[in-house]
C-alpha cells in the first residue's frame, strides 16, 4: 500500500479533433463547467486531422475560466524545449496559473520523422527528455543571474535569456511506462502520466511504475512524494457492474479510490469525447472518490 | 489591383485587443515578444475577440519545424474563424514559407515532400485545411528579402522606426521588379507599415501602403483616417496564382455581385471543400453558393449564359449518379440554404431548405415528437432526396418522403419563382415529386410530418448458407409483417473459407418493447443468428449516423444499378445470388417499400412504381461487368428508383417512369424547361411540338 497523500485531481482527456472545429474546445468548456480540475489533450502533430495541441490549449484556456490545462502529452521531438518553456510560462501568466506541462519523449517515430524531425532510439529519447527538462527549468528560473546555457547531446542552448517564470510552480508530468523513463521521472520530473489502456497487466502494473520512480527518487535524494502519480482512464457508465470501470458511478468511485489507496494514484483523467460522460465523471465519481479517500486517510 | 485600406493596432494584452476591436480596427497585431511567447499571446487574444484579423508581426521561424508552424497556423485560423495572417521572420524564411504553404495546401493530393538546403520534410501529410487562405507576410529591408517578398509573399511589412520614406520607395521598387520578373502583378502584394500615432491622412497616403499597424501606448481612434477608409477598393481579391487555375469558357469576372463573395474557383482554398461529393471526386470550374432564393435566381441567370458547360445542382452532395459535381463546369451548391423551421405546429407543418441534411431535420423536429422518414443515412440532403422519392426507415408505415410534401418553392429555368402544391401549379407539384431535378431548383420544401415516438431498431447478422433461400424467406417475412416494420438486407459476395452471412436491419415503428420483439420474431427466425442487437431508441438514434464537420472527399466512379420488384421469388433470388457470386458487384442491398408507399395511386406523383414491395440496389466498379450481370435480373423488375441508379442512358428514364408518366413529364418539360437547362441528371427530353 502506497499513498503519497496528494490532493486528488480529476480531468478529461479530450481528442484534439480538427473536425468539427470547436468540438475539443467545447468539451473543455463542459469539463470546466462540470467542475473537473484538468482538461488535457493528446498531441500527434503528424496527423492533420488533429489541431495543433498547443494552439488548441491556448485557445481553450481563453474559453474556460477555472480549469487547468495541459498536453497529455506533448511530443518533445517536434517541440523545442525553450519554446515549450516560454509558451507554457506565458500562458500560465495569462491564465493566472492554470497551465501544467505534460511531456512525452515521442511515440510513432515514422510520423515524427515525416515532419522533418530526427528519429531517436528509445534510449536516446530518454536522454533527450532529460536534457529538455533541464532547459525548461533553466528558462523558468528567471530569478537566476546570467543566461541559460545547456550543452547537451540533443539540445544545445547558448546564452539564452531566462524567463518568463510561470505564474505558479508548474509541474512537468511525463508520459512513461518503461524503467529508464520512470527513473528519469524519479530524478527530474513532477509527475508520471501513463494510460490505463497501455498497462498490459491492468492497474496492478502501477506497482512496478511506482517502484522504479520511488527508488530513483530516493537515489537522487528526493522524496518520492514529490512525484505525482496520474492515470488516463477509460471506461463506460452502465447500469450494472460488468467489469473494471464498466458499471455505475458508485462502482467507478470505489475502484478509483482503491487505486489511490493502493498505488497512490492521485489524478484520474477520463478519456472521453462524450459530454454526458464528462459530466457524470465530475458530478458523480469525483466527489465520491474524494469522500472515500478522505475517510481512509483520516 | 488595389487592396482596401486596413488599420491594425499593435497590442500586448486582451484589453488592448478588445479596445482595438471596439474602435473598429481591422487587425490585431502582436509584436515579437522579448519575453513570453507571441504565438501563445495571439491565440489567447483570438479566444477573447470575435472579428478582427490576427497577426504576430515577428513570428520567429526558428521556433519549430516549419511543418509544425503550418499546423499551428491552420489550427488558429480554424479556431478563430478564418482571421489569421502569418508574418514570418528569421533564417531561411524562404524555405519555411514554402513548407508552410505546402502543408496548408490541403487540396493537393499526396503528402508534402520538400528537400531544401536547410529544411527537409520527407513526407508530411497536408492539412488541416485552414478556414481561409492565410496570407503570408514577409519582412526585411535588404535586397534579398525584398526580392523574395516580390516573388512569393502576399504581403511585405516594414517598421517606420527602421525605414524612412525614401528607403521605402526604393524597397517598393525592388519588390515590384521582382514581382514582375516572377510574372506576378506587383499590386497583389500588400504593403504593410508599422507606424506611430500622430500621422495625418496625407502622411499615410504619401507612404503608399495599404495596411497601417499603429504602435501607441493608447490606441488612437480611427476617426482621423476615416476618409481614407471610404475609398476602399474591391473586397474580393484573387492573386494571379489562383486565377491561373481558372477553367476555359467561364465568365469568372461576370459572376453576379451577390454571389461573388461566396463563389469558389479551382485555386481557392475552399475548393477542396466543395469540389467533390460523397461518392465522387470532381473538378468543377466554378461553384456558386447562393444563400437565398434571390441568389439562386442570379445563379441560374449566370448558368443560362454558359449553355455549353456541364451544370451540376447540389444540395448535400450525396447523389449517386454524380451529377452534383463535374469537370470544368458549373455547380450551384445549395448547402447554405439549410434552415429548418416549424411553420404551423398544430398542422405539423415544417419548412426545410434543400441544403439541410436529414439527420438535422430529424433532430430539429424530434422535440415536438415528430418524425419524417427519409432514407437510411443521415448525411443525405433534403434537396436530392425529396425531389426523387425517399425510401426510408419508416417507409412501409408512412410512405415515401415525397408523400408528405405539402408545397415547394421552385426557381424555374427562366428564373421565375413559383410555388407548387395541391392547389398551386399542380402539374409542377406532381412532377417535382419524383422528377424534380428536371424542372427547377427547389429552394424550400414544406412537409406535413407525423408523430414518431421511440422505435425498435434491430441489427442482425444471419447465416446465409443458402443465400437465395434466405432472400426468399426474408421477402416473405417482410410482406407478412405489419406496416410498423421496414428495413433492409445487405449481402456481400461469398468469401472463400468464411461462412456466408447477411446483414439484416429493421426498424419497428412502435414504442412497446413487447410488440417490437413480437414483430421482429418472424424475421429473426428465418435463419440462425450470428449477432443480434435490438435497441429501443428515438428515431434520431437511427438516422443520426453521419459525422459532423468535415467535407466530402469522394473519389472514383462507383457504378450502381437500381430495380424495383414486387416479390422476391425463388427465380429472382437465384439470379441475384449468381450475380453476387460472380464478383461483379461489391454488395447487394434490398430495401423495403410497399405498405403505405402503395397506398398512393401511381398517377398521383411522378414516382409511379408504387406496387413494388422492394427496392434493389447493387454497387460495383466496372460498368461493363455490372451491366452484364444486371441484365440477367432485368426480367424480374418493374421499374427503378432514380436515386440509386448511375446509368444515365435514356433506357433508364423509361424504366424509372412508366409510359403515361413519362409522356406527361415530357409535356411538362416542354412547358417549364424548353431549353433544357436542367439536363444533367437523368434528362427527360421535352415533348416535340
Ligand atoms: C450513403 C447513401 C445512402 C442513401 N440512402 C438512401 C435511402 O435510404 N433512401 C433513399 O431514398 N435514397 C438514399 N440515397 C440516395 C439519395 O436519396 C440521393 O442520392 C439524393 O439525391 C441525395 O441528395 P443530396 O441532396 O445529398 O444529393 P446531391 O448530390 O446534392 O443532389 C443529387 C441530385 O439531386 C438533384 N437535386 C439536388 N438538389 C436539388 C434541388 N434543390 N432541386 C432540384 N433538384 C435537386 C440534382 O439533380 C443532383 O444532381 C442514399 C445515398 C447515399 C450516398
Amino acid at each position: 500500500m502506497t499513498d503519497y497523500g496528494h490532493e486528488l485531481l480529476f480531468g478529461a482527456f479530450i481528442t484534439p479533433t480538427a473536425q468539427p472545429v470547436h468540438q475539443a474546445v467545447e468539451l473543455a468548456v463542459v469539463a470546466d463547467r462540470a467542475g473537473l480540475d484538468l482538461a488535457t489533450f493528446q498531441d500527434h502533430p503528424y496527423l492533420p486531422r488533429f489541431h495543433d495541441t498547443w494552439t488548441l490549449i491556448s485557445y481553450a484556456a481563453a474559453r474556460t475560466s477555472r480549469i487547468r490545462l495541459s498536453g497529455n502529452v506533448l511530443s518533445l521531438p517536434l517541440r523545442q524545449p525553450a519554446v515549450l518553456a516560454r509558451s507554457h510560462a506565458s500562458l500560465d501568466r495569462l491564465t493566472g496559473g492554470r497551465i501544467e506541462l505534460g511531456l512525452g519523449a515521442g511515440a510513432f517515430w515514422d510520423g515524427i520523422e515525416a515532419m522533418g524531425a530526427r528519429r531517436l532510439s528509445p534510449g536516446q529519447a530518454v536522454s533527450a527528455l532529460g536534457e529538455a527538462i533541464r532547459v525548461i527549468r533553466a528558462v523558468w528560473d528567471a530569478e537566476r543571474a546570467g543566461p541559460v546555457t545547456v550543452h547537451g547531446e540533443y539540445y544545445q542552448v547558448e546564452g539564452l535569456k531566462r524567463g518568463p517564470a510561470p505564474a505558479h510552480d508548474m509541474s512537468i508530468w511525463v508520459g512513461a511506462y518503461k524503467p529508464r523513463m520512470l527513473r528519469l521521472i524519479g530524478r527530474a520530473a513532477d509527475g508520471v502520466l501513463p494510460s490505463l489502456s497501455y498497462l498490459e497487466g491492468g492497474p496492478g502494473d502501477y506497482a512496478t511504475i511506482n517502484q522504479h520512480i520511488d527508488d530513483s527518487a530516493r537515489e537522487a535524494g528526493r522524496d518520492p512524494g514529490q512525484v505525482r502519480r496520474l492515470l488516463n482512464i477509460n471506461g463506460t457508465f452502465s447500469e450494472f457492474g460488468r467489469s473494471f470501470l464498466n458499471g455505475p458511478a458508485e462502482q467507478w468511485a470505489e475502484e478509483l479510490a482503491g487505486l489511490t489507496l493502493e498505488h497512490g494514484i492521485s489524478a484520474f483523467i477520463l478519456a472521453s469525447d462524450d459530454p454526458s460522460a464528462i459530466e457524470e465523471f465530475a458530478a458523480e465519481v469525483a466527489p465520491a472518490v474524494r469522500e472515500l479517500v478522505a475517510a481512509e486517510r483520516a | 489591383m488595389t487592396h482596401p485600406l486596413r488599420f491594425g493596432a499593435l497590442v500586448t494584452s486582451v484589453a488592448g485587443a478588445r479596445r482595438a476591436e471596439e474602435l473598429g480596427y481591422d487587425l490585431i497585431a502582436v509584436p515579437a515578444a522579448p519575453d513570453g511567447d507571441d504565438w501563445t499571446l495571439l491565440t489567447w487574444i483570438a479566444g477573447h475577440t470575435a472579428k478582427a484579423g490576427l497577426v504576430a508581426t515577428g513570428l520567429d521561424v526558428a521556433r519549430g519545424e516549419p511543418a509544425m508552424l503550418a499546423r499551428a497556423a491552420a489550427s488558429l485560423d480554424l479556431l478563430s474563424g478564418g482571421r489569421l495572417e502569418l508574418a514570418l521572420t528569421g533564417a531561411h524564411v524562404d524555405e519555411v514559407a514554402d513548407i508552410v504553404r505546402g502543408v496548408l495546401d490541403a487540396g493537393e493530393t499526396g503528402p508534402l515532400r520538400y528537400l531544401g538546403e536547410h529544411h527537409r520534410v520527407p513526407k508530411a501529410q497536408r492539412g488541416p485545411l485552414p478556414a481561409h487562405r492565410i496570407p503570408i507576410w514577409l519582412s526585411g529591408n535588404d535586397q534579398r528579402s525584398l526580392r523574395l517578398a516580390g516573388r512569393t509573399a502576399d504581403a511585405w511589412v516594414a517598421d517606420l522606426d527602421v525605414i524612412d520614406a525614401g528607403e521605402l520607395a526604393t524597397a517598393y521598387k525592388l519588390i515590384d521588379a521582382a514581382a514582375i520578373e516572377a510574372e506576378r502583378d506587383p499590386s497583389e502584394i500588400r504593403r504593410i507599415l508599422i507606424i506611430g500615432p500622430g500621422l495625418g491622412p496625407d502622411d499615410l497616403t504619401a507612404l503608399g501602403a495599404d495596411t497601417f499597424l499603429v504602435r501607441a501606448d493608447e490606441i488612437p481612434e480611427l476617426t482621423a483616417w476615416e476618409t481614407l477608409r471610404d475609398a476602399a477598393g474591391p473586397p474580393i481579391f484573387r492573386p494571379s496564382s489562383v486565377r491561373a487555375k481558372r477553367r476555359p469558357g467561364i465568365d469568372y469576372d461576370g459572376v453576379p455581385a451577390s454571389l461573388a463573395g461566396t463563389a469558389v474557383e479551382p485555386g481557392d482554398l475552399d475548393y477542396a471543400r466543395v469540389r467533390s461529393t460523397y461518392m465522387r471526386g470532381g473538378a468543377p470550374g466554378l461553384v456558386l453558393r447562393p444563400r437565398t432564393t434571390a441568389e439562386v435566381v442570379n445563379a441560374l441567370a449566370f448558368v443560362r449564359r454558359h449553355p455549353e458547360l456541364p451544370f451540376g445542382l447540389r444540395s448535400a452532395g450525396h447523389g449517386m449518379s454524380g451529377r452534383s459535381t463535374n469537370d470544368g463546369g458549373l455547380v450551384v451548391s445549395l448547402a447554405a440554404m439549410n434552415t429548418i423551421e416549424v411553420l404551423d405546429e398544430s398542422r405539423r407543418l415544417i419548412k426545410v431548405g434543400p441544403g439541410a441534411r436529414w439527420m438535422d431535420v430529424a433532430q430539429a423536429i424530434a422535440p415536438y415528437g415528430w418524425g419524417l422518414s427519409s432514407g437510411d443515412y443521415g448525411g443525405v440532403g433534403v434537396g436530392g432526396l425529396a425531389t426523387a422519392g425517399g425510401v426510408g426507415w419508416l417507409a412501409r408505415k408512412h410512405g415515401l418522403t415525397i408523400d408528405h410534401l405539402h408545397a415547394a418553392e421552385i426557381v424555374l429555368a427562366d428564373g421565375s419563382v413559383v410555388r407548387a402544391s395541391a392547389t398551386e401549379n399542380t402539374d409542377l407539384f406532381w412532377a417535382v415529386r419524383g422528377a424534380g431535378a428536371n424542372f427547377g431548383v427547389v429552394t424550400s420544401f414544406e412537409f406535413e410530418v407525423y408523430d414518431v415516438g421511440n422505435v425498435g431498431f434491430a441489427q442482425l447478422v444471419m447465416a446465409a448458407d443458402d443465400p437465395a433461400e434466405l432472400l426468399v424467406k426474408w421477402g416473405r417475412a417482410i410482406e407478412e409483417s405489419p406496416r410498423d416494420v421496414s428495413g433492409q438486407l445487405l449481402m456481400g459476395p461469398p468469401r472463400p473459407g468464411q461462412p456466408a452471412f447477411a446483414q439484416v436491419m429493421a426498424v419497428v415503428d412502435n414504442d412497446d418493447p413487447e410488440t417490437i420483439v413480437e414483430q421482429l420474431q418472424p424475421i429473426a427466425a428465418i435463419a440462425p443468428l450470428y449477432q443480434q442487437n435490438v435497441v429501443l431508441t428515438p428515431y434520431t438514434g437511427v438516422i443520426s449516423n453521419a459525422a459532423d464537420g468535415g467535407y466530402h472527399q469522394g473519389a472514383g466512379e462507383p457504378i450502381s444499378r437500381s430495380g424495383l420488384i414486387e416479390h422476391l421469388t425463388p427465380e429472382f433470388a437465384r439470379a441475384a445470388m449468381n450475380l453476387l457470386a460472380s464478383g461483379a458487384v461489391h454488395w447487394f442491398q434490398i430495401r423495403t417499400v410497399g405498405g403505405a408507399v402503395a397506398d398512393v395511386a401511381p398517377s398521383e406523383t411522378a414516382y409511379a412504381h408504387r406496387s413494388a414491395n422492394f427496392s434493389v440496389i447493387v454497387m460495383g466498379s466496372s460498368q461493363r461487368r455490372v451491366d452484364a450481370g444486371w441484365a440477367a435480373l432485368a426480367e424480374h423488375f418493374d421499374g427503378l428508383y432514380l436515386s440509386f441508379e448511375t446509368d444515365l442512358s435514356p433506357a433508364r428514364i423509361e424504366e424509372a417512369f412508366p409510359p403515361a408518366t413519362l409522356a406527361r413529364l415530357r409535356e411538362l418539360k416542354h412547358r417549364y424547361d424548353p431549353d433544357n437547362l436542367f439536363r444533367d441528371n437523368f434528362n427527360i427530353k421535352a415533348a416535340k411540338r
